[in-house]
C-alpha cells in the first residue's frame, strides 16, 4: 500500500509539532514540578528554582498531606465509585436505546430520536433548578444518587453513537436471529451486544471522564465532606487554602492523574470515539 | 429504500427497551425545560411556594446593567471560543496531518488538555498567570515589560478565560479536522499536482473547499460547547472582577444557588435557552445553504 509509506518531513515542521505539543502539556509539567515544592520555596524570589523536595527522602511530603490530612484519598474513591456506576448505567441504557433506534421499526421512532438530539444541545444549567427540586423532594440530597441517575438516564450522546454502530452490523445477523426464533431480548443480549464491545468501551471511558470532571452537580448535591468527589474537593480546597499553592497544585495533579492514566491506555478509543459521536472527555 | 421487513418484534417491545431513555428524557429534560419556563414567571426561594409575578423577572433582568453585561460576556466568550477553536484546530490538524511514526504520540499530547478537568486547568492557569509570582509575569518582567493583571483587570479577564478554554479544547477540533483532512482523497490532490498546482493553490482551492462540511460540523459543536464554561469560570474568576467574566450559565448558578432567587435564575436560564436555540437554528440554516460538499 502506497499510503503506508512515511513521507519525508521538513525539519521545521517537526520543530513546530514539538513546540505545539509542549504548549499543550507545559501547564501540566509545571503543575507537577511545583507539587514538589515546599511552601517557602514556591514563593521564592524566582520562579525558576529547582523544586526543593525533589529526590529528597521526604519527596512525597505534599502528596502524603493532601491524600491523608486533606482527604483526597477519600475523594478519589468516591469519584471512582460514582463515575463507574454512572458509566455502567449509561452503557446499558445507551446500548438498549441504540439497538432500538437502529434495528426496530415503530411509530414515533423519529420523533423520540429527534427530541433526544435536540435536548442534547440544552446546557445543564437550564434544567438544573427543577432537577434540584426533584432531588430534594426525593430526599436524595447528600447521596450519590443525583450524580448517578441523571447521567445514565440522559445519555443521549451514547444512544446516538451506538445507533450508528448497530446500523453498520450486517442484516444477515438479524435474519439469522429471526430464523432461530430469538425474541427481542435474546437478540439484543446474545447477538447484538457482543458485537459492540469497542464502542461500548469507548462510551464507558468517555462517560467516566465526563462524570469525573463534572462540578455543578456534586457542588449542589453534596454537602457532607466525606461524600465529596475529587473535582468538588479540589474547588473546596481552593477556596479554603488559596495561598497554599504547593498543596493546591498537588491536589490538581491527583485530580487529573487517574484520567491521564486512562487516557494513556485508551487514547485510540477516546480519540476515535469523539470523532464519530461529537463527544469528548 | 430497503424493502419493508417483516416486523420481528412485538409492537410494544421498542417502548419497553426505551423505557429508561424515555424516563430520562421526560424527567430530566423535557419536564424541567417546561418547568423552568413556568418558574421564570414566579418569585421563589426554593422553600415555600412560588408566587406568580408575570414577566417581572425578565423586565428586571433587561433593566439591570450587570445582566446586559452578562449577556454580552456570553456572546464575547462564545465568539472568541468558536473562532479560536476553529482557527487553531485547523492549523494544528494541517500541521500534524503527516505520516510519521511518532505522530500518534504528539496527537495524544495535544489532545491531553481536552480530557483533563476544567477545575485543575483553571487552577494551574491561575498559578501561571498570577501577578508577581506567576510564570508569565516573571518572564515578561525579565524583559522589562509590566505584565497586565490577566485575571484581575476587568478589561481583559474575559479574554484570558476564553483563551484558556481555547487552549484546552483546540485538540478536540484538531481531531475533527484531521478526520476531515484524511477523508479527502489523495487522488484529487495528486491530480492537481500533475496539473501544476502549487502547494498553496492545492490547500486553498482543493483542501479547504472540500473540508467545508467538516468546518460546519466543528462550528456546530463549538457553538454548543462555547456555553459550557461554568467549571473554568468557577475555578478561575468566579465571575469577577466586577462581573467581567460572568456568563449566563454562571449567572444561573449564582442567582439560584447563591442568592436563592430561583424565579429570577429561571428567567436567566430561559434567556440562555433562547440563545442556544437561535444559534442552533442559525447553524442549521447556514449548513443547509452553504455547506454543500463540492461536485
Amino acid at each position: 500500500m502506497s499510503n503506508k509509506r512515511f513521507e519525508k518531513v521538513h525539519p521545521l515542521r517537526v520543530v513546530a509539532i514539538v513546540f505545539v505539543s509542549l504548549v499543550a502539556i507545559f501547564p501540566f509539567l509545571w503543575m507537577v514540578q511545583n507539587s514538589f515544592n515546599t511552601e517557602q520555596n514556591i514563593f521564592g524570589n524566582s520562579v525558576f528554582k529547582f523544586p526543593d523536595l525533589l529526590f529528597k527522602s521526604n519527596m512525597f511530603e505534599n502528596y502524603k498531606l493532601v491524600i491523608g490530612k486533606y482527604n483526597f484519598g477519600r475523594y478519589t474513591l468516591n469519584s471512582i465509585f460514582v463515575c463507574s456506576l454512572a458509566s455502567i448505567g449509561q452503557v446499558i441504557i445507551c446500548t438498549l436505546g441504540g439497538f432500538v433506534f437502529a434495528r426496530m421499526t415503530f411509530r414515533g421512532s423519529k420523533v423520540v430520536f429527534t427530541l433526544l438530539l435536540l435536548t442534547l444541545m440544552v446546557p445543564v444549567q437550564v434544567t438544573i433548578i427543577p432537577e434540584y427540586y426533584i432531588m430534594m423532594k426525593l430526599n436524595w440530597l447528600d447521596t450519590f444518587l443525583p450524580l448517578i441517575i441523571p447521567s445514565f438516564l440522559a445519555g443521549a450522546f451514547g444512544t446516538f453513537m451506538l445507533k450508528e454502530y448497530f446500523e453498520q452490523i450486517p442484516d444477515a445477523l438479524l435474519d439469522a436471529g429471526i430464523i432461530d426464533g430469538a425474541n427481542a431480548w435474546k437478540m439484543y443480549l446474545y447477538i447484538f451486544l457482543p458485537q459492540c464491545s469497542a464502542p461500548a468501551a469507548t462510551l464507558f471511558i468517555i462517560a467516566f471522564m465526563n462524570n469525573w470532571n463534572d462540578l455543578l452537580r456534586p457542588m449542589l448535591y453534596l454537602t457532607k465532606e466525606s461524600l465529596y468527589t475529587v473535582t468538588l474537593g479540589l474547588t473546596q480546597f481552593q477556596s479554603q487554602y488559596s495561598a497554599k499553592w504547593n498543596l493546591l497544585l498537588t491536589g490538581s495533579v491527583l485530580s487529573i492523574l487517574p484520567l491521564v492514566i486512562v487516557f494513556i491506555f485508551a487514547q485510540r478509543y477516546i480519540i476515535e470515539g469523539s470523532i464519530t459521536s461529537g463527544i469528548k472527555g | 429504500m430497503k424493502n419493508k421487513k417483516l416486523l420481528w418484534h412485538g409492537r410494544f417491545t421498542p417502548w419497553l427497551f426505551l423505557l429508561p431513555t424515555l424516563i430520562g428524557l421526560l424527567v430530566f429534560r423535557l419536564i424541567p425545560i417546561v418547568w423552568a419556563l413556568i418558574l421564570s414567571f414566579t418569585r421563589w426561594s426554593l422553600l415555600g411556594s412560588p408566587s406568580f409575578i408575570g414577566i417581572s423577572n425578565y423586565i428586571e433582568a433587561f433593566h439591570t446593567e450587570t445582566f446586559i453585561q452578562t449577556v454580552f460576556n456570553t456572546l464575547e466568550f462564545s465568539i472568541i471560543y468558536v473562532i479560536g477553536s476553529i482557527f487553531f484546530g485547523l492549523i494544528l490538524a494541517v500541521l500534524i496531518n503527516i505520516k510519521m511514526k511518532s505522530i500518534a504520540f504528539f496527537r495524544a499530547l495535544i489532545y491531553l488538555p481536552v480530557v483533563t478537568s476544567a477545575v485543575a486547568v483553571g487552577i494551574v492557569w491561575n498559578w501561571i498567570l498570577g501577578p508577581n509570582i506567576g510564570l508569565v509575569s516573571t518572564l515578561l518582567e525579565s524583559i522589562n515589560i509590566t505584565a497586565p493583571y490577566w485575571l484581575g483587570d476587568p478589561k481583559i479577564a474575559l479574554t484570558t478565560v476564553a483563551s484558556v478554554q481555547v487552549w484546552k479544547m483546540a485538540g478536540y477540533s484538531m481531531i475533527l479536522f484531521l478526520a476531515g483532512l484524511q477523508g479527502i482523497s489523495s487522488e484529487t490532490l495528486e491530480a492537481a499536482t500533475v496539473d501544476g498546482a502549487s502547494k498553496k493553490q492545492r490547500f486553498f482551492r482543493i483542501t479547504l473547499p472540500m473540508l467545508s462540511p467538516t468546518v460546519f460540523f466543528v462550528l456546530t459543536i463549538a457553538v454548543i460547547d462555547s456555553f459550557k464554561n461554568f467549571e473554568l469560570i468557577y475555578s478561575m474568576t468566579k465571575g469577577g472582577p466586577q462581573n467581567a467574566t460572568n456568563t449566563l450559565v454562571y449567572d444561573v448558578y449564582l442567582n439560584a444557588f447563591v442568592y436563592y432567587r430561583v424565579g429570577y435564575a429561571s428567567s436567566v436560564a430561559f434567556v440562555l435557552l433562547v440563545f442556544v436555540g437561535v444559534l442552533t437554528i442559525f447553524n442549521f440554516y447556514i449548513k443547509r445553504n452553504w455547506a454543500q460538499p463540492l461536485q
